[in-house]
């Protein structure tokens, strides 16, 4: 299968689309995989909707300027982003049906997304140990929530991503791992995105309330 | 549901363009380089805006958010290739309905917060 199988517009028939779409029953999943997205988009948004509204409530804990290290979060953006430009290219890689190059973007993306939980780690740790734990205020409550429901969905798709690349090594790019590839990166340019509203939010937000 | 090697189009009614699929296979991924340095630009542009307040802070907020949402739309556009799909692409109904109902799930949550009296 040549590279160039798959330019033939929107109105390409089924047999020049990419593999995993070219299947019918593998194509199901990458729309079910969809609807999973939504019911997360609205997940993330109770969570920011209930951040929204304790954000003023310190009690006699820290306001959100004294807790947010801007550096900090500005690092963990760019590794976020970074590792959505890589799994990107190794979409793209996927494509082109070369297995080496999904397989080394995919190793780098895992890495950005575990120096990405670690630095969440250490900031959270960092504010516990300061007191400033998420039973201090409700602001706090809300903080911790938001934010460690979007760092358990990383550490969660660094599992996945590790789990894909053994099968890869096993199998290949088959339909079913590019499959699997492709909604991995869905699941972790959605995580990106959710991470931009938490930086936005939450800690530019701080500066500005 | 039809079988596998079917080989006919899906009609896409009048009024519905936007859910027909599309797909781009480039030689190089010149999209995903271009996509990385915007969302590069918009996040240090953010950052430098809060930093250094140019603006009233409730502006600013508003002004930082709308960047966010461009960001998001960048990453669904240019990586998440939101309009690929086998036939007509209707994931797009209900995430559009998702971002809809979370927009206003936050929005009038941030809203009637802004109320001082009553419940506190």
């Amino acid at each position: 299968m040549s590279s160039q199988a798959f330019t033939g517009g929107h109105k390409a028939s089924h047999q020049e689309l990419p593999p995993e779409f070219q299947d019918q029953e593998e194509s199901i999943k990458i729309t079910g995989f969809w609807m999973f997205i939504v019911t997360d988009v609205l997940i993330f948004a109770s969570l920011f909707a209930t951040y929204a509204v304790f954000v003023n409530r310190i009690a006699s804990g820290p306001t959100p300027a004294q807790v947010f290290q801007l550096n900090t979060a500005l690092i963990e953006t760019l590794i976020l982003l970074t590792s959505s430009f890589t799994i990107g290219i190794a979409i793209w890689a996927m494509r082109q049906n070369r297995q080496r190059m999904v397989t080394w973007w995919l190793v780098l993306t895992v890495l950005l997304g575990m120096a990405f939980v670690s630095i969440e780690l250490t900031e959270f740790a960092g504010d516990v140990a300061a007191g400033w734990g998420w039973h201090t205020s409700a602001f706090l409550s809300a903080f911790f929530l938001l934010v460690a429901a979007h760092g358990t969905h990383v550490t969660m798709g660094i599992i996945w991503a590790v789990a894909l690349l053994f099968q890869l090594r096993r199998r290949g790019l088959t339909t079913v791992t590019r499959r699997k590839l492709y909604t991995f990166s869905l699941y972790w340019h959605f995580l990106d995105i959710m991470w931009v509203f938490i930086f936005t939010v939450v800690y530019l937000g701080g500066r500005l309330i | 549901m039809h079988g596998g090697d079917e080989q006919h189009e899906t009609a896409i009614e009048p009024g519905f363009d936007f859910i027909s699929p599309r797909f781009e296979e480039p030689k190089f991924p010149m999209h995903q380089v271009w996509g990385y340095a915007a969302s590069l630009v918009l996040t240090f542009a953010a950052l430098w805006m809060t930093v250094n307040r140019i603006m009233s802070p409730s502006v600013l907020l508003g002004v930082v958010l709308a960047m966010a949402v461009g960001q998001a739309a960048l990453q669904l556009g240019v990586f998440m290739h939101v309009r690929e799909s086998r036939g007509p692409a209707w994931h797009l109904v209900p995430l559009g309905l998702a971002f809809a109902i979370g927009i206003g799930l936050v929005g009038m949550s941030a809203w009637i917060m802004l109320f001082k009296s009553g419940v506190s």
